[in-house]
């Protein structure tokens, strides 16, 4: 008689965050675990091979065997990549997220540093009037902005079909550095709400479908597919729009470009930079974005 | 509906209570020997001595416990060295872990704890007291296991708490203590001393029979002095101490149609599932992480995997994470 299979049940340790430490120091009661979710963050899936000659036992050999770090306690560093629950099985398709650099001119990264350029000031402004994949940070006026699209980048399925609903993205997570900018509305410049700053000052704003329309939309269906202004080339899903404006301590002083940044010469003027990421996290889907940001003042 | 989070049911939630319990070795040559007696450390005060595990100047070295020396006013004498400070002892010692009597005087170590007025009412007039690091004796020192072997004169005796997971006394202030015998058999009346599981303290009597200077502890040697001599007699003193460990349990569990997809970016080629050849193909995700977060996705704890756990839509998994407080 054989031992019955007992590999269904692990026992974990778990170790606190310091958001979690925080928290639980507060004593105000927000230290409580509600959820849960799983991450694999260390698993390269391009080592899958499901074309090796010695069959299906051997397909993923090397993902099984990929060692595992141990716990970050930053909360920030942990679950980057998430697994994601969708009852259908037969899916072959997920949706991504890219930045859509065709949509226009105002949409395009700048070439030379393959990310934007955020001015913080008036001055820095006027300097880098014009040039592409600039931000106006200091007044948010023209310039350029960021766009995300969601959908299905494939060309095997037509852009004029509809992307089912489980997997349109309703909700975004935009998380950004609190010391140096926020998040306002591409068209009206609005500030977008913050829903909470984490203790290493990273704002989260919570951005959904039909509740945030100056930042969320659902994508038409192009008249002409494929469109040469969609950076998806499959069924399209939501599209997210926003802009930066710097903080106050950006526009106004040169403390933290000196500490987090550095100096860079353009076309014959010196200026200061910080280069950070705006994190772009579906809610629903888990997928994630991270969009390079050069803040930029003039010397 | 595509979900990156499970919510946590009340039934997916366990409270435990776990009880450690770790062997605390210190040896004669810790004490007294090794270290050149750099790893004791007196203080201009005088009025008790500390032991290192190792020379104290040094970073690493950890304070495993100290020693000192008290009597009561029956031994009091305006001769004695540090007669004032030996009497503050006793009685700083006494009213922490005995308490008070019913006229708010300070008792005095009992030596059976059950405070007769008739019988065996003997009381322990001149201690010895081995206050344990916390780092040592953790929530408390397991109740039986207390050992310590000293030389009486070219004889070494062995006192410990024979007995005591069954029998202990609970009319401290600071929680439970035992009684301290010389022989296994213990026998009611001939305790030597007591020792208090949840402070971590020692009491010894410092009578003929262990201690064989000890006419010269009430006299002529100050506390440090004392403490000296206690030391130089030590052979091997062991206990376990206990760690209780509150935990709580999450049962995350992993149904068939769960967690079967990845947000890695690795997972996808453009927007094709690396691990599909065609929509039939089962999907295939590894599990390496397990995140704990608050109802605002505030990530609370995270737990690791020791390798990748393999989730499809052919099986189902209940990952057991304990949080320990």
């Amino acid at each position: 008689m054989g031992f019955l299979d007992n590999s269904g049940d692990i026992i974990l340790d778990a170790v606190l965050t310091d958001t979690g430490r925080a928290r639980l120091a507060k004593g105000d009661g927000t230290f409580r675990i509600a959820k849960f979710a799983l991450g694999d963050d260390e698993i390269d899936y391009a080592l899958y091979d499901n074309s090796n000659p010695s069959g299906s036992a051997y397909f993923d050999l090397q993902i099984l065997q990929t060692p595992v770090l141990e716990a970050f306690t930053n909360n920030t560093a942990n679950l980057n990549s998430k697994l994601i629950s969708i009852a259908r099985t037969n899916l072959l398709y997920l949706p991504t997220m890219a930045v859509n650099t065709l949509f226009s001119d105002d949409t395009k990264l700048n070439e030379s540093i393959n990310m934007f350029y955020v001015t913080v000031d008036n001055e820095t402004t006027t300097t880098l009037n014009g040039v592409q994949g600039t931000i106006n940070g200091f007044d948010n006026s023209g310039g350029s902005y960021v766009r995300v699209d969601q959908g299905l980048d494939t060309t095997e399925v037509s852009q004029k079909r509809n992307l089912d609903s489980d997997l349109v993205e309703t909700q975004y997570i935009i998380e950004l550095d609190t010391r140096l900018g926020e998040i306002t509305a591409e068209n009206t410049g609005a500030t977008a709400t913050i829903s909470f700053i984490d203790d290493d000052q990273i704002a989260s704003y919570y951005l959904s479908l039909g509740t945030d329309t100056d930042f969320v939309n659902t994508i038409p269906i192009p008249t002409d597919v494929p469109s040469p202004k969609m950076i998806i080339d499959g069924p399209l899903g939501t599209l997210l729009k926003f802009k930066v404006l710097a903080s106050i301590d950006l526009q106004t002083s040169t403390f933290l470009f000196t500490e987090l940044g550095g100096t860079v010469n353009l076309s014959g003027t010196d200026f200061y930079y910080i280069d950070s990421n705006i994190r772009v996290t579906g809610a629903t889907t888990g997928t994630r974005l991270d969009i390079p940001v050069r803040f930029i003042k003039q010397q | 509906m595509a979900t990156v989070f499970k919510n946590l049911l009340s039934n997916d939630i366990a409270t435990t209570r776990t009880l450690l319990n770790e062997a605390i070795p210190i040896t004669g040559t810790i004490v007294s020997g090794t270290y050149n007696d750099e790893n004791i450390k007196n203080y201009a005060h005088g009025m008790f001595q500390s032991v290192y595990d190792y020379p104290y100047l040094s970073s690493s070295a950890n304070h495993i416990f100290d020693i000192t020396y008290g009597y009561t006013s029956n031994y009091s004498a305006s001769a004695n060295a540090q007669n004032a400070k030996k009497l503050n002892i006793y009685n700083q010692m006494a009213q922490v872990l005995v308490g008070y009597d019913v006229t708010g005087s300070i008792r005095k170590f009992d030596r059976d704890g059950d405070f007769a007025t008739t019988g065996n009412n003997a009381k322990l007039e001149n201690c010895v007291f081995l206050n344990y690091s916390r780092l040592l004796t953790k929530d408390e020192i397991k109740k039986g296991s207390y050992r310590l072997t000293v030389l009486s004169g070219s004889t070494e005796i062995t006192i410990g708490d024979y007995g005591a997971q069954n029998d202990y006394r609970v009319n401290s202030p600071t929680g439970e203590y035992g009684i301290l015998y010389t022989a296994s058999a213990a026998t009611p009346g001939t305790g030597v001393g007591l020792v208090y599981y949840q402070a971590g303290v020692a009491v010894l009597t410092a009578s003929a029979g262990i201690f064989d200077s000890y006419e010269s502890f009430t006299g002529s040697l100050t506390i440090s002095g004392t403490a000296d001599n206690v030391r130089s007699k030590w052979v091997d003193n062991d206990f376990n101490n206990t760690t209780e460990l509150n935990s709580t349990v999450y049962f995350c569990r992993l149904n068939n149609n769960e967690f079967n997809y990845s947000s890695n970016p690795t997972y996808l080629s453009g927007s094709k599932i690396v691990t599909k050849q065609k929509s039939t193909d089962p999907s295939v995700s590894y599990v390496t992480s397990i995140g704990l977060y608050s109802a605002d996705n505030e990530l609370l704890a995270v737990a690791k995997l020791s390798e990748p756990l393999k989730k499809d839509q052919n099986n189902e998994l209940t990952l057991r994470v304990r949080l320990d407080y």
